[in-house]
């Protein structure tokens, strides 16, 4: 074809502080400019790939793959060779990433290094070379020679020489250069654009990542920034004004050669799963059948087989038998190794993950969808994610690269993208403005109130006194948002192949040490039908194994969570209390608010309990609705029959994302496709997606088939909602589980659970302090920290089970310590600190922790006596160091004085963050400090509507997207927790309290909703002094 | 011996406040901007208090005015208030970053009493606008932990200076956090009750370093502290919160400074002849402006005089953040200045600044300038006429690859009026500038006219066409 042109040097955005334009940009572009086709070439990296290939798929351009290199050394006389590599076929772009794997793997995270070695011995056979000869400036013709020569022994009739015209000065000398060694070297020439972004308006952005990655201002860059703004995809006119045109045919030229298509790329499965002799349907169909026979000894129910049946067929037609047995894998590895594990999403609640052990919701006893398992029509894969222990999940990441190898392991990358913060900064730093200027305008900033006006902000806060630095400013900073910044690794998706993987993808280093990510992140695998596995992790699984290993020994026999009672009514009437510390999932506030609204009384009411505290259901207000015909206060009524198929479960009020895409469907008229593309843009909102397209097709569709416009409103309120945090169904129903099995445990074995719960640390919404203060109200006995009783776990002690707090809560003691004091405790315990040190092996830290503890009650009269033993001590004589030390009694120091409460109660805190004595709010009230206070307890039999005094420590300051402008604060005194909510002009007016106190006054009116007590605040003051104040004043205590 | 001990708790806001008179709350940050180190009393009111974060200050007070603390203004401003109490005591040990010893026990005599030195004190602090702490002592560590909680007296009763340590609360006490931690831990809460606790137990349970610390404030351990010396030049330097846009604003805290050097010239007994003025500016290089007399001079009226008219004659080119004083030579009060014992003339570096000074004397500051290349694309903004420096210093490395420019810039680009008969080369596009209001966008060539001339034209965004230089 005449006169056509294929740009094969682009930089991205994916070329970190190089490229200004998307890869999408850049692709879409191309298609605008009638370009033949375009080579995305990014520095040793093919991430900007996915993303032009979903822009061009369906395209007359054709997308190259290639990638940018300059080495770290030269060949012998030579200048560094810098070059683009061009994929010519399937083979060609796994040589391709071979090779940026060995460069990306070298270096540190973010950096490549090759070398000429590296080019001389990787096979690059199919791949074609585009050699970007030195500048006249940086080397001699002899060099350009010596390099130009290497590469044509290396590619032979595969290289090509780029000629570029950017219109920069020196360009006439480097022309004649390329003409010359083309001639020498019996080379073709092929135009190049050198492109760094698609369109000359972001040369400003061009200049401030330059900058940046200068460290410099653009205004001190100087000649580190370009000349000008050519670096554009140009049209074709005038590319034709600018070469000859034999180079820009020879660019068409190459692209014909190059036959490699990203969506050729196919993955294939490790086969190592299937035993020999027999083909993955049939072993999935073995398993799941041995599953059965497990689930249903007395036979498996009519239902469940048509079911098992269905999905097996879908299955198999789609091929997915590999990614189930993959999954089940896993999972049998987990179970072998005793780690609790448990699947959850769209094709995890099926009646096989429920044989092969993936999850646990029985088909047979719940009634649930299992509509959206597989389904035909999208072309994706299944998604099935699992959680495991959160303190054994390294165990199953590792068996996972020693079952596959790391050649065929590794995780998805996560792209990190600029946000508002970062992009301010930066763009900041690049314009040279003031660092702590910028910070206090961050501050400054509300950010959920959208309509912000920056320029005013920027003049305001006097980061410049030009108007149009500032609209400037605003500019780049908006189309810096969402730009590629590094790739960091996925939570848990790893992505295991059937040959090498880094023949299907780059594999790079991650931050961490020994894990390694490849270069694409979890949407760019969507987009490529690349099959990932997710493996998570989840504290409250941890928590229930160890509940269930404390129950198993109480009853002396094992008890799994399959022997949890189904539908308990006590565990139901626990929770419609509210009463839900420590329970998975609904023990935030706001869940323990919704409890005594919703009242559960069902597994299927648990499911909705999860996914009704989100923002989707909340800015849509679907809550009280729900709540309303739950409770028959309003009628359930469908508009028509389709409508009620997909609202019946959830009594007409749309609750889950998928309910909200198939309403768009149905009541809105979207197509399949539309509303596949609804469910991706939504899944993409919060980070580039855009809604607001999707607006007007759902209110006009909603309104044309006469339905409510407040409703099609409302309904598009919450698809907003639901950007960037869609909840559905399937992820509830597993959740649910969960709830409802951590909750059984906290009412029947509350000392189980505690234990576990703490065992488990960090995890949850509550520090251990308030799950202790919780398991004291629920009449379980907690007893201190002890070096003669405590193991390094808490564990649960006698027949009565008190919960033993074991040495870990002593903060900053040594693990292996706090093992060794348990190990070799004596039968009738240690009976001096001298020997608690030696027998033990304790350094003089641990000591010190253990009598800051108070750990040694056994034979210390106090802590600052203990202290004091301690402070004085020399390595025993090894003769001795065997005997018994019991009669070794040091002299007590009389000038020290005895601890007071408050001393004590206040060095548990520092000690452990908790105290087993009474609460300091107990010792203040004695002392008179708070006469006109009520304890929490009494709020909950006062009066509503009545002027109230409350104090307590603040254990939580609580800013929720969902209420604008209102502040929780959550109070601890000895009776419990109060919830106060402070308005915004309160908050205002008094900003010191509110957020430097660690001791508030509250003056308010008490507020009742059923069980729910509130105090809405009027005047806060800080107490904090007092908490000082309490070891000096508060009474002697022997 | 005596001492007294100056703390000064926020010298920097002082530094601040003295120099511009400004209401609203104003609190100095490290320099990472993460912390507030410093908070002034309208801002302490607010809530705000030196270890908070930042951004907690700025929740509590959004229109919070900040500053960012830099270690050696710091060092300099506490070397600053050194040098005038050096005026009152010989014996001056600094004690960075807020705080000063001066030995008194041999100033009694001279002036008459403690009383009178505490007041002399009292009242050179009221005439600088300074906050400090003072207090005596019988050892320098009794008097800065005195000073330090703002407890210090007038007096040297040994006995009482003893009970006041004692009645401290041990974080007043200076000592590391890990000794403080124990002594915590121990159930102590005064230094008094660390004092009663028997010295070799002290040092075999806690550390001999700690006891060392406690004898140090007894008394009863050797805590010598060497005399600082006045350094040989002056530099002041004033500070502004919001900029000063007109040069009247800068007078204030001019006639202060200038004082300030009149007094340190008649202590030094010398003069001198020239001024170095920096002004600060947020955006731009810093204006350097020299004043000269046209003798030795040492009066405060006469500098200020010189500089009101070396400000009206250079109006500020952009609102100033910041200034700095500063003298570096000086010559005494009688010697004339000159020439050497064999009638040489100095050193090299000495013949050049006579050079400069001769010429700009001839012919005006304002007429001497020094060209040097600048890194920039625009060939407006490639090359500088700057303010004459000293030869080898401050020159900006020169690339080795410049661009192909005209010898000849015009001062502006001249419109190109007659059709060039051959183009020798282009173009070559520039675009750039947009970050400072001079965007330039054009493709220049070198052409030649019909007078043979070889020139160097361009083409703007509109069409036009202008001369922009000569190639010879």
């Amino acid at each position: 074809m005449a006169g056509g042109y294929a740009e094969l040097f682009c930089f991205s955005n994916f070329t970190f502080l190089t490229g200004a334009s998307h890869p999408h940009e850049l692709a879409e572009r191309a298609l605008e400019l009638g370009y033949d086709a375009i080579a995305i070439t990014d520095a040793c990296s093919v991430a900007g790939i996915p993303r032009a290939w979903a822009a061009l798929k369906d395209s007359p351009v054709k997308l190259i793959t290639g990638s940018w290199f300059e080495l770290d050394d030269a060949p012998a006389g030579a200048t560094t060779p810098r070059f683009i590599l061009l994929a010519q076929s399937r083979k060609g772009y796994g040589q391709l990433c071979q090779l940026i794997t060995t460069g990306r793997r070298r270096a540190d995270k973010g950096q490549y290094q090759l070398f000429a070695r590296d080019i001389e011995t990787h096979e690059l056979d199919h791949c074609l070379c585009l050699w970007l000869p030195p500048a006249t400036t940086g080397a001699s013709y002899e060099q350009a020679l010596a390099c130009g020569e290497w590469l044509q022994r290396l590619f032979e009739q595969r290289l090509r020489i780029a000629a570029t015209r950017t219109l920069e000065a020196g360009e006439e000398q480097q022309l004649v250069r390329v003409r010359q060694l083309a001639e020498q070297l019996q080379l073709a020439i092929a135009a190049t654009g050198e492109v760094h972004m698609h369109a000359r308006e972001r040369q400003p952005l061009q200049d401030v990542l330059t900058a940046l990655r200068h460290h410099a201002t653009v205004e001190n860059a100087g000649h580190c920034l370009f000349q000008n703004g050519e670096r554009y995809l140009r049209p074709l006119p005038v590319l034709q004004r600018l070469f000859p045109p034999a180079w820009l045919q020879e660019t068409v030229n190459i692209a014909n050669s190059c036959s490699f298509e990203p969506g050729s790329l196919r993955y294939e499965y490790p086969p190592d799963l299937v035993p020999e002799g027999e083909t993955p349907a049939a072993y999935l169909k073995r398993l799941t059948r041995e599953g059965e026979r497990r689930r249903y000894p007395e036979g498996t129910p009519m239902k469940v087989q048509a079911l098992i049946r269905k999905e097996l067929g879908m299955i198999s037609e789609l091929n997915y038998e590999h990614y189930f047995l993959t999954i089940h894998d896993i999972v049998a590895f987990a179970r072998k190794r005793g780690i609790l594990c448990q699947g959850r999403g769209s094709a995890a609640n099926s009646a096989v993950c429920y044989c092969l052990g993936i999850t646990e919701v029985n088909p047979a006893k719940v009634e649930l969808l299992f509509e959206r398992f597989i389904s035909k029509d999208r072309d994706e894969p299944p998604d099935i994610d699992v959680d495991f222990e959160h303190q054994r999940r390294e165990e199953v990441i590792q068996y996972i690269y020693q079952r596959y190898g790391r050649e065929r392991a590794a995780l998805a990358a996560t792209v990190i993208r600029y946000r508002y913060r970062s992009a301010i900064r930066d763009v900041g730093k690049a314009l040279g403005f003031d660092a702590a200027l910028v910070e206090k305008l961050l501050d400054g900033i509300d950010w959920r109130d959208k309509s912000t006006n920056w320029r005013q902000q920027i003049l305001d806060k006097g980061l410049t006194r030009n108007p149009k630095v500032a609209e400037q400013f605003f500019t780049l900073v908006n189309t810096l948002l969402g730009f590629p910044r590094h790739l960091s690794q996925h939570v848990g998706g790893f992505v295991i192949s059937a040959g090498p993987l880094a023949e299907l993808v780059p594999v790079e280093n991650a931050a961490m040490e020994g894990r390694t990510v490849i270069q694409w992140d979890k949407d760019d695998l969507e987009s490529l039908g690349l099959m990932k596995v997710d493996v998570l992790a989840l504290g409250m699984l941890t928590a229930i194994r160890k509940a269930l290993e404390l129950i198993s020994e109480e009853k002396g026999q094992a008890f799994t969570m399959q022997d949890v009672p189904q539908e308990d009514p006590d565990t139901y009437a626990m929770l419609q209390k509210g009463d839900s510390i420590g329970v998975f999932q609904v023990e935030s506030r706001a869940q323990i608010n919704m409890l005594p609204r919703l009242k559960p009384e069902t597994f299927y009411d648990l499911v909705i309990e999860v996914a009704i505290v989100r923002p989707g259901p909340i800015q849509g207000n679907m809550v009280h609705p729900y709540l309303r015909r739950k409770h028959g206060l309003e009628p359930v009524e469908f508009p028509n029959d389709a409508v009620r198929q997909v609202l019946e479960r959830t009594l007409g009020v749309p609750i889950f994302q998928e309910q909200v895409i198939k309403l768009a469907m149905v009541a809105a008229g979207f197509t399949g496709g539309e509303a596949d593309k609804l469910r991706r843009a939504m899944a993409a909102w919060k980070s580039h997606g855009d809604l607001t397209p999707f607006r007007d097709k759902l209110i006009t569709g909603m309104l044309e088939r006469g339905h409510d416009p407040d409703f099609a409103e409302r309904l598009y309120q919450q698809i907003c909602g639901f950007g960037g945090y869609g909840f559905p169904e399937s992820h509830a129903a597993s959740f649910a589980l969960l709830v409802y099995v951590s909750a059984w445990i906290k009412r029947h074995y509350p000392a189980a659970f505690y234990c576990a719960l703490l065992n488990s640390q960090p995890m949850g919404f509550y520090s251990p302090s308030q799950l202790v203060q919780d398991a004291q109200r629920h009449k379980v006995t907690v007893l201190a920290p002890d070096v003669n009783h405590s193991h390094r776990e808490h564990t649960l002690q006698g027949p009565e089970k008190h919960l033993r707090l074991g040495l870990r809560i002593i903060q900053g003691l040594s693990s292996s310590g706090a093992d060794r004091i348990h190990q070799h405790r004596p039968k009738n315990g240690y009976q001096s600190a001298a020997e608690l040190r030696t027998r033990a092996g304790l350094n003089q830290r641990d000591m010190e922790l253990l009598a800051g503890a108070n750990a040694m009650p056994g034979f210390t009269s106090n802590r600052h006596q203990a202290y004091w033993q301690l402070l004085e001590h020399e390595e025993p004589a090894e003769l001795f160091a065997n005997e018994p030390m019991a009669d070794y009694q040091p002299e007590p120091c009389h000038l020290l004085p005895e601890p007071t409460e408050g001393q004590n109660v206040l060095a548990d805190y520092s000690s452990q963050g908790l105290t087993l004595q009474r609460h300091p709010l107990a010792l203040l009230r004695e002392q008179g400090h708070l006469s006109y206070c009520l304890t929490a307890d009494q709020l909950k039999t006062t009066r509503p509507g009545i002027p109230v005094q409350v104090a307590g420590l603040v254990t939580g300051r609580q800013r929720p997207g969902t209420a604008s402008g209102v502040t929780f604060v959550t109070l601890e005194d000895e009776t419990g927790n109060i919830n106060v909510v402070v308005w915004l002009e309160t908050a205002r007016r008094q900003r010191k309290p509110l957020l430097t106190a660690r001791l508030l006054h509250v003056k308010g009116v008490i507020e009742k909703e059923g069980d729910i007590v509130h105090v809405m605040a009027g005047k806060l003051s800080d107490l904090s002094h007092l908490i000082n104040s309490l070891p000096v004043s508060s009474r002697d205590f022997h | 011996m005596l001492w007294l001990y100056l703390h000064f708790p926020h010298l920097l806001l002082d530094h601040v406040r003295r120099n511009q008179d400004a209401s609203g709350a104003l609190a100095i940050v490290d320099g990472a901007g993460q912390y507030v180190v410093q908070a002034c009393p309208a801002a302490r009111d607010l809530g705000i208090s030196p270890g908070m974060r930042l951004k907690t200050a700025l929740g509590l007070a959004p229109d919070l005015n900040i500053l960012r603390a830099d270690p050696k203004q710091e060092a300099w401003l506490l070397e600053d208030q050194a040098r005038w109490l050096y005026h009152y005591a010989a014996h001056i040990t600094l004690a960075p970053p807020d705080g000063l010893w001066a030995e008194i026990s041999s100033l009694q005599k001279l002036y008459g009493g403690l009383p009178a030195i505490w007041q002399t004190v009292e009242q050179a602090l009221t005439e600088r606008q300074l906050t400090a702490w003072v207090a005596i002592g019988h050892t320098p560590q009794a008097a800065r932990l005195l000073a330090h909680t703002g407890k210090g007296e007038c007096t040297a009763d040994k006995g009482h200076i003893l009970t006041e340590l004692g009645n401290l609360p041990l974080q007043a006490a200076g000592f590391d956090k890990k000794s403080c931690t124990r002594l915590q831990r121990l159930g102590l809460n005064t230094l008094g009750e660390v004092f009663a606790l028997p010295a070799p137990e002290l040092a075999r349970r806690l550390s001999p370093e700690l006891l060392a610390i406690i004898q140090k404030i007894q008394g009863t351990r050797a805590d010598p502290k060497a005399p600082w010396q006045p350094p040989h030049t002056f530099r002041q330097r004033a500070d502004f919160i919001q900029e000063v846009e007109h040069a009247q604003g800068l007078l204030f805290s001019l006639q202060r400074i200038l004082a300030e050097l009149e007094e340190d010239l008649c202590w030094r007994q010398q003069d001198t002849d020239t001024l170095l003025l920096v002004l600060q500016h947020r955006h731009e290089e810093p204006t350097r402006l020299r004043i000269r007399t046209t003798g030795p001079e040492h009066r405060a009226e006469v500098f200020l005089k010189l500089i009101q008219l070396k400000l009206d004659q250079q109006p500020l080119r952009a609102p100033v953040t910041g200034l700095v004083l500063a003298v570096k030579r000086f010559t005494g009060r009688e010697a004339p200045g000159g020439q050497d014992l064999l009638g040489e003339t100095q050193d090299l570096n000495e013949a050049w600044h006579t050079l400069i000074s001769r010429l700009q004397a001839r012919l005006g500051e304002q007429a001497l300038r020094q060209l040097a290349p600048r890194d920039d694309h625009r060939p407006e903004q490639a090359w500088s006429a700057g303010e004459v420096r000293k030869p080898g210093k401050g020159q900006a490395s020169t690339s080795a690859l410049l661009p192909h420019r005209p010898l000849w810039l015009l001062n502006g680009p001249r419109p190109l009026e007659q059709t060039p008969v051959a183009w020798h080369s282009g173009p070559e596009r520039i675009s750039g500038g947009w970050w400072d209001g001079q965007r330039v966008h054009r493709d220049y060539y070198i052409a030649q006219l019909p007078g043979g001339e070889l020139a160097w034209v361009f083409r703007d965004v509109h069409d036009g066409w202008f001369i922009h230089g000569w190639f010879g």
